[in-house]
């Protein structure tokens, strides 16, 4: 290992120094969580020295846990040029009372914990999360979440309370908005741009705030964003990151689309052959993935300790896994920590101590970041074609910025001057022709869309096959001209499996007189 | 069979949040999707299930109704495939994809199934809804409710994360007192009858009836239906809060009268004979039932259940797709597996039945030796049920005057290297002077190796001597 690198305390930078400890914000935590303490009951479960016979912990004896046995079989992570060979599996146990290498005995994985999660879980991540951000600050640290979502309205809750604004992008994930409402938080909107949230309406947001409390923390998804699919480049991080220290904003960073950030997009020469390719990891040889650094989060550019940073295996290993991590300065952790330990104790201990088997033995971290690789190259593919589709179809139809990581292709549509009106005909209309996207009303942060002219549509390309992108996209070029040439398009159109488009209309020959169109199965 | 009655509409008892939860406009996407496969959707934003790396999860499981503690135990292997569901279960990539708030529906058929085998809710509308386990499900339960300012009735000793997480959401506790089986009825009537400000009333009342927490009190049948008639009363729901019910144990015999040891266990309650829970003297549907797989599975699954009118647990499958979305699809799937196929309901109930032998085991000898050695020191009611013995100090004269007398009382068990839980960490009115000299402690017995409890009671013996009498 070179003598550089850091440690997992993460009190040596790159350069040797000894690295300074985080801004204390605790005093712009709401008032509940400045009181908030550490259970003094767990203070007394403590940590019983083998001589203290505990009679204190309500907790069953290992001995009442029918489950003497775990497995699971995994995909070993090939790299392309492994591709030949057939794929392989690898099996992983974990054994009842014996520690399992890295990983504890499934009785301490299946017994009740500490709210900060299994260790060895935590102790991968916290090494994964120094290699690949080397926060830049001391006194950092990881603990377990069971997803973003729950981190999300956790991470929020130390700053803002009944009443208080958050700065969300103007576009932004509906389980924050949902988050929000349910704690009588509002979100402030900031303008977004081709790479996310706009340092300059942040900033001026920030400088005009009249509010009768002051704003404290901002909530972004910088990578792969939800719903825009923008991705910030480093400058606009960096310029963001300054306006949060000059007006003293906590960063809740969800980062759940980090790691699927893309290749350079180029058209393939044979991308026909790419999309009849069998199976969804076919990738084209020509989009053969570089090793492109990905671009450095916000907590890499922390100096402060003012990101609160939330990462998740839901795209990256499963979804309903429902593990992921949040690093964070120690003292913000901490509070986080109580937090779970009044909610969800902790994620499954099952699916914690799996994922710490396959990162630390089963895999190690080379497998891990050959998966990584793997699954960028995935999604980078599905992009590709899914970009080259829409500029077949619905070019022209539709603006569109090109997105560079995640899994959503974020549309704005002009229809007329009422999109209130004009975007559910739009989405009936997309039904019947056999598609559907997501409509951008729930993504909206500001409650209403005020630009009135303006629909957009949500499209993810990560799950449907490849196959179909062609004809969903065509489908959607034809509700969208459908609803474009006919101004009183009646709403009652019968109900077909197929949209076809009379064949001279396509052609552009014809422009369907008011009232007589119809729809031919 | 004459219909079930419908539930009693309590919606207007809501908080303003749960009133405004609904359903997530993504998920419900779905239902058109559903209904015409020919449709493309690029609507939801999930991962393919090709990019799990999963391909199976299995477990070696021991067979219903053995004890792990035998030296070679009876196993079965159990396994769930990605893409190879069957007749019963999901396959794999199911359990791993993202769902909804309610929960994988094997598992959940199997919560809901065991639910109407075991409580068979009197009203028609109930249903079931997953939890990452009783503390998430309080919080949801509370959720529903509850704004700052208001008030929950609880025991007047009660479960300490309870107390904790109430307190951040600006939520008052009103304690009831207890006797030996649990909240006294006509102190929680007096409670409400003369609460003050009809505005403010409180209108949830929480309690952990079987083996309760730290107690170990277990409310009688007539109990239940006279905590329940003043619920009515009053119109409080309840928040049944039951880690404990299956850990039902028959009464206690002396270790000594015991001739054979299979003959003295072979009346274990099983399900069949069960006490019956408030769930199921709910006519009205103002119970919401917590059920957990912790204290008869394993608390690391983080799995639960939750049962109350389906109203009420769409609420909460709501607030689970803004919060936790459901436990952990592992978990759900060993879970679901284990009940569905491996041990069916009659094997679930072979467990059971081990599983309170076990506790019964324990529960005698402990009380053996807590009888034995603290004649005149404490004074407990023996449990019939879970894990605790809730000890009150039985102090000398000058003790009892002595302020800081428990302190002394816990800074010597320290020293004599036992450890238990002051009483004083359960109470809902915080560590008060009045309260940190309340002479209770409360004992486990369902961790420590059983060989260690003499040596545990003897040290708590020695400790308690310059105290007591």
């Amino acid at each position: 290992m070179a003598p550089n690198m850091t440690t997992s305390t993460g009190c040596a930078g790159n350069t040797g120094a000894v690295l300074p400890p985080p801004k204390d914000l605790s005093d712009i935590f709401v008032p509940a969580m400045r009181i908030h303490k550490k259970s003094a009951f767990k203070s007394v479960m403590g940590d019983p020295t083998s001589t203290m016979i505990n009679m204190a912990g309500g907790v069953p004896h290992p001995n009442t846990f029918p489950i003497l046995q775990l497995q699971a079989k995994v995909v070993s992570p090939t790299s392309r040029q492994d591709k030949a060979l057939l794929p392989s599996t690898a099996n992983l146990v974990l054994d009842k009372s014996q520690k399992n290498r890295s990983t504890e005995s499934l009785d301490e994985l299946l017994q009740y914990g500490a709210g900060s999660g299994v260790d060895s879980y935590c102790d991968f991540l916290k090494k994964y999360t120094q290699i690949v951000h080397n926060p830049r600050y001391a006194d950092w640290g990881v603990i377990a979440s069971c997803g973003n979502t729950d981190a999300i309205g956790k991470a929020v809750s130390l700053f803002c309370e009944a009443g208080d604004s958050l700065l969300v992008e103007k576009w932004t994930f509906p389980g924050a908005l949902s988050s929000l409402v349910a704690a009588k938080v509002q979100p402030l909107a900031v303008e977004m741009d081709g790479e996310g949230m706009d340092p300059e309406s942040l900033d001026n947001i920030c400088s005009r705030w009249g509010g009768p409390k002051p704003l404290r923390a901002m909530y972004l998804v910088p990578t792969g964003q939800n719903p825009t699919g923008a991705t910030m480049s480093l400058e606009r991080r960096q310029k963001i990151y300054a306006v949060a220290c000059k007006h003293n904003l906590a960063i809740i960073e969800d980062d759940p689309y980090y790691f699927l950030q893309f290749a350079p997009f180029s058209v393939s020469r044979s991308l026909e052959n790419a999309v009849n390719a069998v199976g969804l990891l076919g990738v084209d040889s020509d989009e053969q993935q570089q090793v492109d650094p990905l671009v450095p989060s916000l907590l890499s550019l922390d100096t402060e300790g003012r990101v609160i940073r939330l990462d998740s295996f839901s795209k990256i290993l499963a979804p309903n896994l429902r593990c992921g991590w949040i690093t964070a300065p120690s003292y913000i952790l901490d509070k986080l920590q109580i937090l779970n330990e009044s909610t969800i104790l902790q994620p499954s201990g099952l699916a914690q101590g799996l994922i710490s088997k396959l990162l630390n033995d089963t895999w190690g971290l080379e497998g891990w970041n050959q998966h990584l690789r793997n699954l960028r190259a995935t999604y980078t593919f599905r992009r590709n074609v899914f970009v080259r589709m829409v500029d077949l179809h619905v070019a022209g139809l539709v603006d569109y910025v090109l997105p560079s990581a995640g899994m959503f292709l974020w549309m704005k549509i002009n229809l007329g001057p009422d999109a209130a009106e004009a975007m559910p005909r739009l989405l009936e209309t997309m039904k019947k022709c056999g598609v559907m996207m997501a409509p951008g009303a729930p993504f909206c942060s500001s409650g209403s869309n005020s630009s009135s002219s303006d629909c957009y549509l949500r499209a993810a390309f990560a799950l449907v096959d490849v196959a179909m992108f062609e004809p969903a996209l065509k489908r959607l070029a034809q509700a969208i001209v459908a609803i474009r040439e006919t101004a009183d398009y009646p709403s009652a159109v019968q109900n077909t499996h197929t949209c076809t488009v009379p064949n001279a209309m396509q052609e552009g020959l014809l422009s369907p007189a008011p009232g007589k169109m119809t729809i031919s199965s | 069979m004459p219909s079930k009655p419908h539930s009693k509409d309590l919606s207007d008892l809501f908080s303003e949040v749960t009133k405004l939860r609904k359903n997530s406009p993504l998920k419900s996407l779905q239902k058109y999707m559903d209904a015409d496969p020919t449709i493309v959707s690029l609507g939801a934003g999930l991962p393919h299930p090709d990019t799990f790396p999963f391909v199976s999860i299995g477990s070696t499981v021991a067979e219903a109704g053995v004890s792990v503690t035998d030296s070679s135990v009876a196993a079965k292997d159990i396994s769930v495939s990605s893409k190879q569901p069957t007749a019963k279960i999901e396959g794999l990539e199911r359990f791993l994809q993202y769902g909804n708030g309610r929960g994988v529906p094997s598992y959940t058929r199997f919560v809901q199934e065991h639910t109407e085998r075991v409580h068979s809710p009197l009203y028609e509308d109930w249903d079931v809804v997953v939890s990452a386990g009783n503390t998430d499900a309080f919080t949801k339960a509370i959720a529903l409710f509850y704004q700052s300012g208001d008030t929950l009735i609880v025991d007047e000793w009660t479960y300490p994360a309870a107390i904790e997480t109430v307190r951040p959401m600006g939520i008052r506790l009103a304690p009831v007192k207890m006797d030996s089986e649990g909240m006294v009825p006509s102190n929680l009537d007096h409670l409400c009858t003369t609460w003050d400000s009809p505005e403010t009333a409180p209108r949830l009342v929480y309690m952990v009836p079987t083996a309760q927490n730290p107690t170990g009190a277990t409310m009688s049948l007539a109990r239940r239906h006279d905590i329940y008639a003043v619920a009515q009363k009053h119109n409080l729901v309840i928040i049944e809060d039951d880690p404990y019910y299956y850990l039902q144990l028959g009464s206690y015999k002396p270790l000594a009268e015991v001739n054979d040891p299979e003959d003295r266990y072979k009346d274990l309650p099983g399900i069949k004979s069960l006490a019956p829970s408030l769930l199921s003297i709910d006519i009205d549907g103002r119970v919401i039932r917590l059920d957990s797989f912790s204290k008869v599975l394993a608390p690391g699954l983080r799995c639960g259940w939750i049962t109350a009118p389906k109203y009420i647990t769409d609420k909460i499958q709501f607030h689970n797709e803004t919060s936790i979305q459901q436990p952990a699809g592992f978990s759900q799937a060993i879970v679901s597996k284990l009940m569905n196929e491996t041990w069916g309901h009659a094997g679930w109930e072979k467990h059971l039945v081990q599983t309170q032998r076990q506790y019964a085991e324990r529960r005698d000898m402990f009380v053996d030796i807590c009888q034995s050695y603290l004649k005149g020191k404490v004074e407990f009611t023996i449990p019939t049920a879970g894990m605790f013995l809730w000890f009150r100090v039985l102090l000398n004269e000058t003790a009892s005057k002595r302020k800081g007398v428990m302190g002394e009382i816990f800074e010597s068990m320290l020293n004599s290297h036992v450890l238990l839980v002051p009483g004083y960490m359960f109470s809902p009115l915080g560590q008060t002077e009045e309260v940190l000299d309340k002479p209770y402690m409360r004992a486990a017995f369902s961790y420590a190796a059983e060989s260690s409890f003499e040596i545990a009671i003897s040290r708590l013996a020695q400790a308690l001597e310059p105290f007591t009498c």
